[in-house]
């Protein structure tokens, strides 16, 4: 069977689809999180841990912006 | 024009029509999720769909010569046999679509090239092996993969934001919807234009105008790009008119999750080159990310005809393209069969548009 079927290569594709499926909506609920607890503090006054979630919300969205695009670049290189 | 020349325009128009009517059927898979948690207005989601479904087709060519290559065997066929595999395709989607069963129009493409080129050439045609590990297994694995990265996804973005106010997180990820239906258009435009990219690739190597194994000419890529994309806005138009009746409620996170799980997996695999059905891998998706907030909540008989699709398609738009292949030659090897099941299938297809147009005035959205 595995002479058939190109083992590495689904396991290769069943690895990546669950990182970057799993791992791109956790990205993107950490920016949630950092942006509503940004704005949740700000509201409280208490801007020095505001403006740590504000930088953890943009860290997450930056790194969001880089998995895309990084996805893209695969896609298109091959 | 010679005869062949002839035969092989018959084949080319088919295969964009197989191409418009893939785009038609999948825009309600595409953009129904954001549709539906209100991250999109829905004019706004087909016509975006629609671009990022022409955009996709140019990321890549693995899957156009997987069907090119590693299904039948380019060199022992002609175009005959591609043009009555894809009537074989079009057949079945069109049965399947009369009768409200769910189908993949992928199955159905490959299903009925693989039926015509064993009736044509017998079974040293068909590429046994390359079916099995290009085909058949990834279409197993891929709706199961993205139905745990759909529920994982969804698991650990309520475990994330649970406790905060749910109106800024409604807000933010239906923000982040307009770039995961982006990403999901562009997967569905990479794997379903390659295949009929593929099929015109397999017509032009069977009627000597490329060598075995070449990539699909600019033109192929251009053409199948922008029969997808018309098909998909085409579509849409329809689709938005029946929403709402059959479209799973779901909140922006999960919408989330569906999206980027389901392109995700189109888009690994369209990298190596496995042509999959999309409108399973996205039902995954969005299962998944149901089952992961609540298991009741998924339609499981959903799953059911997913599997019946599975057991069905393959082996009836098979059978199609090898009758099909049958007919045209009683007519010999010339343009006459093509010719002939063309106005009589088309005339088919108008009865059978007519007919369900008056009977029912949904398309199913599945």
């Amino acid at each position: 069977m595995a002479t058939i079927v190109d083992t590495k290569a689904l396991l290769e594709t069943v690895v990546y689809s669950l990182a970057a499926g799993v791992g791109v909506t956790l990205i993107f609920s950490i920016a949630i999180y950092g942006m509503a607890r940004f704005a949740e503090l700000g509201r409280e006054g208490r801007t020095p841990t505001a403006l740590a979630f504000g930088s953890l919300a943009v860290l997450a969205i930056v790194a969001f912006c880089a998995v895309i695009t990084l996805g893209i670049i695969v896609m298109t290189t091959k | 024009m010679n005869e062949t020349d002839l035969i092989l325009g018959i084949v080319v128009a088919t295969a964009l029509a197989f191409d418009f009517t893939n785009g038609f059927h999948d825009t309600a898979n595409v953009v129904a999720t954001s549709i539906s948690t209100r991250a999109m207005a829905p004019r706004v989601a087909v016509a975006f769909a629609a671009v990022l479904n022409f955009v996709g087709a140019f990321i890549s060519l693995e899957v156009a010569a997987t069907v090119a290559s590693d299904v039948v065997e380019a060199g022992a066929i002609t175009p005959t046999v591609v043009f009555a595999g894809l009537i074989g395709a079009i057949s079945w989607n069109l049965i399947t679509w009369y009768f409200g069963l769910p189908s993949s129009s992928s199955h159905a493409l490959i299903g009925g090239v693989v039926g015509s080129s064993f009736a044509a050439v017998g079974a040293d045609a068909v590429l046994g092996e390359g079916i099995l590990g290009k085909v058949l297994i990834p279409a197993i694995v891929a709706p199961v993969v993205a139905f745990i990265a759909g529920g994982l996804a969804i698991v650990i973005c309520y475990r994330v934001v649970g406790a905060q106010r749910p109106g800024p997180v409604t807000r933010g990820f239906r923000l982040g919807q307009i770039v995961s239906g982006g990403m999901l258009a562009l997967a569905h435009g990479t794997n379903d234009a390659q295949k009929t990219m593929g099929v015109i690739t397999l017509a032009l190597i069977a009627n000597g105008n490329l060598a075995d194994g070449s990539t699909p000419p600019d033109w192929v890529v251009v053409a199948a790009a922008s029969a997808i994309a018309l098909g998909t806005y085409s579509g849409g138009w329809r689709i938005i008119k029946t929403m709402g009746t059959r479209i799973i409620k779901m909140d922006a996170a999960q919408g989330f999750s569906a999206q980027g799980a389901g392109a995700a997996v189109i888009l690994a695999s369209s990298h190596f080159g496995f042509p999959l059905s999309t409108t399973q891998v996205i039902s995954g998706g969005v299962m998944g990310a149901g089952a992961g907030k609540r298991v009741s909540a998924v339609r499981w008989g959903v799953a059911g005809d997913i599997v019946t699709a599975w057991l069905l398609t393959l082996p009836a738009s098979a059978a199609i393209g090898a009758a099909v292949y049958g007919f045209c030659s009683i007519f010999g090897d010339g343009a006459a069969g093509p010719l002939i099941v063309s106005i009589v299938g088309l005339a088919l297809a108008i009865l059978a548009f007519a007919r369900r147009l008056r009977t029912a005035a949904a398309v199913p959205a599945v």
